[in-house]
């Protein structure tokens, strides 16, 4: 018998007393709390995890053995397979649930075929049961509350050992300050000037500071303050790119579709954009609804157009023989993962098959979530549809003035149509879409194309007010018939053309339609009699748009304006994957995929957001930008909490919930709860979700400026820095390792913005079937751009790169796991970028820093690291150069080998023998590490 | 249980003792100790092994979970070779022979095979193709292999067939992703990833995951078959490749000899001890250890993918040409690799996609020559290993994505120039051999068109698993936490195929 049988022995007997179970209840908190208040259960934090970890396997929402569900409060109370609930609130030894954790018998005891809980475990469920079995809703589906910052003085009284009391910088740090008491430990000091510098620097640009910025900050003259170093830093054209990497893991952004032909897709403008928002500081909450529905905003801007390439960052799939709808549906439900992954913290892709084990969605509310991204007009096209076309500066001015010209001789809603249209070519009807096909193909799965007596149907078009069609050809071949007709084979034919040959300089073709009104499916017919026989293809298309007539047909400019039209269709801009609605004529409905496969369908469901989160916001529509709109309302418990989790684990390491992409049930705690919310709140309330604002708060204070020296009683106590008793220590993410041995060197082109580029890699990584696209190293100094800009090929990501764990971006990925491998070391040691840094960087210290080679090394040690060398490491690199030029200078083939490429005549052998230096500079551990 | 398995458990167990040993010695932190630590996490450090127990690995996260995942049970195989034919070799003209099919020649596909049925290719009605190649039954079993395979023909004995396979993708990229990964979307780990995450690999020196590809191009599905996924980075294939260096940034920067390299990674350690001597931080101790080990791997793998050494009598059992770009040259590799003590070595061979539509994808011409390139060195490999005594440990898996239909593509809906077949899902034939595996022994069976199976029909998670099971792993036991539920290569499905282990 333990102690809380013991104890609760006087409640059997109340027990026996028939009382109303909530009576009973009632009565027992009141007594719990009478003879302990302070030792009451809660239930998230106590019992939660010990269900989760032992329970729920077996007795969750697909598995419920014995009919024992442990999902909800109503569950646990429920009649179980015995007819008798497991659980009796109240009664512990009257409760299956707990004699079943003692059981004698093996074959009885829970949890089955595993070890018995641990003593302190049956304690705590056992005086769960006893004080009613409440449920509570885990911490992070509550709003995020105010929070009252712990009183400094009790916060601060703590503080020994040689630490001030003003170690505290700002409010973090008393947070940070009363858990480490309640340890009985004591925060770092300070970190040297040096150091910090290059930490804050690192994290905030990703590279070390600009020599000015350093030099100001460093001198001991009238030096600028840290807060001035840190305004310096966030106003940083640099510190866009250094935070757009972390979004663009989330965004899964790359410049490839991915799969087997895994081909190029230009995208690179929502890249650009994302360094924009980051260095513009633009509120997050306007971050969310850019990316998630931009398009929907009132007049959105083109800006605001290419952010929501956000959900185009999908994969898609140009494998011959593919179902598109098979790849379409993929990027939705893609959609709905990564918004919760990435923006909510949470995993909504466990109830996709089936009710979550765990987290309290429900299996339709998945389908409810799709709803909203389901009826977008991307449909698995070779091009990638729908596209914004950007135009270059001449044809802006065109479109301007066609624009202008609409407006006066139609209106403003015309003139919106044909600039959209232009634009986008949308809304156009791809033809892939078709169906029905005789005599007739999709080509490479993705085009229509006809043979004689050709035929295809496209539904449900509205043709009301229509008289022109405008389509975007492949192929014609002389001698080609088309015609469409109305609702059937033999129906009322609306157009009858004879086929121009190709025109490669102007793929379309611009039919008029005989006028009709309403909805139909369109029978698409094609005879040619010049081709060679049945089998060969005689007219491929792309798309379809449905229009009317040019308009302003009598006035003067007419002629000129139908010109800009066709140029500026012809033109062929640089694109940029974006989002954009189905019009209401030709919306989807969604349906419940019975256990998560896309063909076999259940219910209808309407959009709607889990009833476990906040109300959806009224007034708000149900679409993407309600959608938007409801995730980024205050009262959404998880936006701020999850953003702010991110930024801490971009900043330290690790985040306050250590599993950054899930803050659910199954994630781990907060390990400072309070702060998590406290910077949410703040983040929300009080800093207008400006981002540059929450890190600037985080990086100035005390916790973020220890030093991350680790003692024995520190490794011990917090092995993994989790209560933040000192400084982060953590590698340089791969972009940090690449940009920083750019700039050091002198290597770096800071140019922004702009087409991917392509660093040295090694020949025949690219290797792609039915792809000969090749990596070649770009020209000049368009290599060193910084590592944000380099090419992302799905199937064959940047290696160098690769190997320091830099996310495939093939799925939404939240955290990079920091690995320590020899291939890293093998990169830095090898790889032709690196050694080019390392080269460039020797002809640096030789030719610019006068002195002897110590103090070259010297100055090597400190343009690397931003601090003076130690005696020791020094004589440790002078032997090394000794060594080196000793071998050099006997074998002068290998130092001009070593040095190919440099711009030099003399000092062969000592160049390359500093090159061996900085070489090993660029690999220490305190390179690599921040 | 058998000594061999006795003796896989005991090691297995000895390795859950040293890690646990390790890591209690690290939550200690007896860290102060500068001596070299020479661990290597290469591939999983389940199954590396220390000279001294200082080994600071433990602060990276990859560490962290493996004494979870050391073996269930007593393993069968310590390595495995899979051989995937990329692109979907037909069962056709290779196993599974079909008289009755031949008779069909050239008829309209019955209705009832295609009605409701989804191909990549195939359009309209099709018609029916023959078998293209000439069947023999082999050996004590019996099994029937095609004229194509002369050399596997004699080592038919050593395997079982799998006549009845199924996958529910039709496509290359997520066929193959699906076999690999058990998910047809990218973003998971692959098969080997998974192995060595639980067991790591048997040298230190080595990568305990190696991928070798021939064929002209990378699998369909990229470096995603091999990658990780989930997994830590450390887990992911390491590329062998036969032109260039053999593994990526292997080889010394142009001009710097082995001996001005040793200076510099003595200096770069010296370095980090002073670093760590200041920071007190494992993970500049892991450096270290990750530096020594590069410099060790940078012998050790030109050592193991030099076949220069190899006899004369290896030479011409596999085929292998010294210098050569070749499938027999990496079967050659792969032995040598699972002798080192690699866990997993992943074989790609790309071009066995047999549509007809050009010469070298029509059964007569390109599959022809796919085999010959194959035959020798894949039973030289079942013998090679068997004359070593490593086929007992070493499991041998060969396998296309998916199979092929017995009607003739017809792209399109028009007729074709070759003869081929499309994509076919239903049931397709692959065989495993060595590591527990049954001797002699078939399987499944497919109806007399090789259409549908009748009898022993498993899927793509079911081979998983067996492949798990062989190497000692309940395939639902052993998970991986991610995104708030546990992972598993098999997702939410797959049994082991008892009938196949001996």
């Amino acid at each position: 018998m333990n102690k809380f049988s013991k104890m609760n022995n006087p409640k059997k007997v109340f027990f026996r007393i028939p009382l109303q179970a909530s009576m009973l209840i009632g009565f027992l908190f009141l007594l719990a709390q009478c003879t302990n208040p302070t030792n009451k259960i809660d239930f998230n934090t106590q019992i939660k995890p010990i269900l989760n970890k032992h329970c729920i396997h077996c007795h969750g929402g697909v598995k419920q053995n014995g009919g024992f569900s442990m999902m909800t409060r109503e569950k646990i109370v429920a009649p179980t397979t015995s007819g008798h609930p497991a659980i009796i609130p109240g009664n512990s030894a009257a409760s299956e649930f707990i004699k079943r954790l003692t059981a004698e018998d093996i074959e009885e005891r829970m949890p089955f075929e595993a070890n018995p809980l641990a003593q302190k475990e049956i304690d705590l469920l056992t005086q769960w049961v006893d004080e009613g079995a409440a449920w509570g809703v885990h911490w992070a589906y509550n709003a995020v509350k105010a929070i009252e910052v712990p009183k400094r003085e009790k916060a601060l009284g703590t503080l020994n050992e040689g630490i001030t009391s003003n170690w505290a910088k700002n409010d973090v740090d008393y947070f940070i300050a009363e858990k480490l008491a309640r340890k009985d430990l004591a925060p770092s000091p300070l970190a040297e000037k040096p150091t910090i510098l290059r930490r804050v620097s690192l994290d905030l640009i990703g590279l070390p500071a600009p020599k000015e910025v350093a030099d100001a900050f460093l001198r001991t003259e009238n030096p600028i303050t840290y807060q001035q170093l840190v305004d310096n830093l966030l106003s940083s054209p640099h510190f866009g790119e250094k935070w757009a990497s972390m979004w663009l893991d989330l965004a899964r952004y790359a410049d490839s579709k991915g799969f087997e032909r895994d081909p190029h897709r230009s995208i690179f403008p929502y890249r650009d954009y994302v360094i924009k928002a980051f260095n513009a500081d633009l509120p997050y909450n306007q971050f969310i609804i850019e990316q998630l529905a931009g398009d929907l905003l009132p007049n959105p801007t083109d800006e605001q157009l290419i952010a929501t390439g956000f959900h185009r960052n999908t994969t898609t799939n140009d494998e011959g023989g593919t179902n598109n709808e098979e790849y379409r549906v993929a990027a939705v439900l893609d959609r709905v993962n990564t918004t919760g992954e990435a923006i909510l913290g949470t995993t909504l892709a466990c109830v996709q098959c089936h009710g979550h084990p765990y987290d309290p969605y429900e299996h339709e509310e998945y389908y409810q979530m799709m709803a909203f991204f389901n009826n977008t007009r991307d449909e698995d096209t070779y091009a990638d549809y729908p596209l914004l076309r950007m135009y270059e500066p001449e044809d802006s001015l065109k479109l301007a003035q066609l624009t202008n010209w609409v407006k006066v001789v139609e209106n403003e809603e015309r003139a919106d149509e044909i600039v959209h249209f232009l634009k986008t070519w949308q809304p156009a009807i791809y033809s892939l879409e078709s169906d029905g096909l005789v005599n007739a193909a999709l080509y490479d799965t993705k085009f229509l194309g006809f043979r004689q007596d050709g035929q295809a149907i496209i539904r449900d078009v509205t043709l009301t007010g229509k008289n022109k069609l405008i389509i975007k050809i492949l192929n014609s071949k002389k001698g080609g018939q088309f015609t469409i007709r109305l609702d059937a084979a033999d129906g009322k034919k609306i157009l009858d053309y004879a086929l121009p040959p190709n025109n490669r300089e102007h793929p379309y073709l611009e039919i008029p339609l005989v006028a009709t009104t309403g909805k139909h499916n369109l029978y698409l017919q094609y005879e040619n009699p010049l081709l060679k026989d049945a089998s060969e293809m005689g007219f491929r298309m792309d798309w379809f748009y449905f229009t009317k007539d040019f308009p302003g047909k009598h006035t003067a400019d007419y002629a000129v304006q139908e010109q800009h039209f066709w140029d500026l269709m012809k033109a062929r801009p640089p694109t940029t994957l974006i989002m954009q609605d189905n019009p209401a004529e030709r919306s989807r409905t969604t349906k419940i995929f019975d256990r998560g496969n896309w063909q076999s369908h259940k219910a209808t469901v309407q959009a709607a957001t889990p009833k476990i989160l906040n109300p959806f916001p009224e007034n708000a529509p149900k679409n993407r930008l309600g959608l938007a709109q409801w995730i980024v309302d205050k009262e959404n418990p998880l936006t701020a909490r999850t953003m702010v989790n991110r930024l801490w684990e971009q900043l330290f390491g690790n985040g306050l919930v250590k599993t950054v992409e899930d803050l659910g049930t199954q994630g781990d705690l907060p390990t400072h709860p309070k702060l998590l919310d406290w910077l949410a709140y703040q983040y929300m309330h009080d800093f207008g979700w400006s981002t540059k604002r929450l890190l600037k708060e985080i990086v100035t204070s005390a916790t973020y400026r220890q030093a991350s020296k680790v003692t024995p009683m520190l490794l011990e106590k917090d092995p993994y820095n989790q209560l933040l008793s000192r400084g982060p220590r953590v590698r340089l993410s791969a972009e940090q390792i690449r940009d920083q041995a750019l700039m050091i060197s002198g290597l770096l082109n800071p140019k922004m913005y702009g087409k991917p580029m392509m660093p040295h890699q090694p020949a025949g990584v690219w290797n792609t079937p039915y792809n000969s696209a090749k990596w070649i190293v770009s020209e000049g100094d368009e290599k060193y751009r910084r590592s944000i800009y380099t090419y992302m090929k799905r199937s064959a990501p940047f290696t160098a790169m690769e190997t320091f764990d830099v996310a495939t971006r093939d799925v939404c990925s939240a955290r990079r796991i920091r690995t320590n491998t020899p291939l890293q070391a093998l990169v830095t040691l090898n790889d032709e970028g690196f050694m080019e840094a390392a080269k460039h960087f020797a002809v640096r210290l030789k030719m610019e820093v006068t002195g002897n080679t110590t103090e070259q090394i010297q100055a090597g040690y400190q343009l690397a690291l931003g601090k003076s060398i130690e005696k020791e490491k020094l004589a440790i690199l002078e032997n090394l150069y000794t060594t080196s030029l000793i071998s050099f200078q006997k074998n002068p083939v290998a130092a001009k080998t070593m040095t190919e490429g440099l711009d030099i005549k003399e000092n062969i052998a000592s160049i390359a023998a500093m090159t061996v230096v900085t070489n090993a500079i660029m690999n220490l551990d305190e390179f690599m590490m921040k | 249980m058998s000594q061999k398995s006795h003796q896989l458990l005991k090691e297995a167990l000895a390795k859950q003792a040293e890690l646990n040993t390790r890591r209690l010695f690290l939550k200690q932190c007896g860290l102060g100790v500068a001596s070299m630590a020479v661990g290597s996490i290469l591939g999983g450090c389940g199954g590396t092994t220390t000279t001294n127990n200082n080994t600071a690995n433990t602060l990276t996260n990859q560490l962290q979970k493996i004494s979870n995942n050391l073996p269930h049970f007593a393993p069968k195989a310590k390595s495995v070779i899979f051989l995937h034919m990329a692109g979907a070799p037909s069962q056709l003209e290779l196993f599974d022979y079909k008289p009755a099919l031949a008779k069909l020649h050239g008829q309209p596909c019955p209705e009832s095979l295609i009605a409701g049925k989804k191909f990549a290719f195939i359009r309209g009605t099709p018609t029916m193709l023959g078998p293209q190649a000439n069947f023999q039954q082999r050996g004590q079993s019996g099994a029937w292999v095609s004229d194509l395979l002369p050399h596997f023909a004699e080592v038919a004995d050593e395997v079982s067939f799998l006549k009845a396979i199924h996958t529910d993708q039709f496509n290359h990229a997520p066929a193959q992703l699906l076999m690999h990964t058990g998910g047809a979307r990218l973003g998971r780990p692959s098969m080997g990833s998974w192995v060595t995450y639980g067991l790591g690999s048997e040298n230190e020196n080595l990568p305990g995951f190696m991928v070798l590809t021939s064929g002209g191009y990378n699998p369909d599905a990229g470096k995603q078959v091999w990658g990780s996924g989930f997994l830590p980075s450390v887990y992911q294939g390491v590329q062998c490749r036969t032109k260039g260096d053999p593994v990526l940034y292997l080889s010394d920067p142009k001009g710097m000899n082995r001996a001005v390299r040793r200076a510099s990674i003595d200096a770069i350690n010296q370095v980090n001890q002073l670093t760590h001597q200041e920071f007190q931080d494992p993970e500049t101790l892991a450096r270290i250890a990750q530096y020594e080990m590069a410099f060790r791997m940078q012998i050790a793998v030109p050592e193991v993918m030099n076949i220069k050494d190899e006899p004369d009598y290896i030479h011409q059992m596999y085929g292998t040409e010294i210098g050569a770009s070749s499938f027999a040259n990496n079967v050659l590799l792969a032995r040598k690799l699972v002798e080192k003590g690699v866990r997993f070595v992943q074989l790609f061979d790309w071009g066995w996609d047999t549509h007809g539509v050009s010469s070298d994808t029509a059964l007569d011409i390109g599959l022809v020559d796919k085999c010959k390139e194959t035959d020798k060195p894949v039973a030289a490999l079942l013998k090679d290993l068997k004359q070593r005594g490593l086929l007992e440990e070493t499991l041998v898996v060969w396998a296309g994505e998916f199979g092929r239909t017995p009607m003739q593509e017809n792209r399109n809906g028009v007729g074709q120039s070759y003869m081929g077949r499309d994509h076919h899902t239903d049931a397709f034939t692959i065989w495993m051999a060595g590591g527990g595996i049954k001797k002699g022994h078939t399987h499944g069976a497919t109806d007399e068109l090789g259409y549908h199976a009748v009898s022993g029909s498993q899927s793509i998670f079911d081979v998983q698993a067996t492949i798990l099971h062989q190497l000692g792993f309940d395939h639902e036991q052993f998970t991986y936490q991610f995104q708030g539920r546990p992972f598993r290569l098999t997702d939410v499905a797959g049994e082991v195929i008892r009938e196949v282990i001996g």
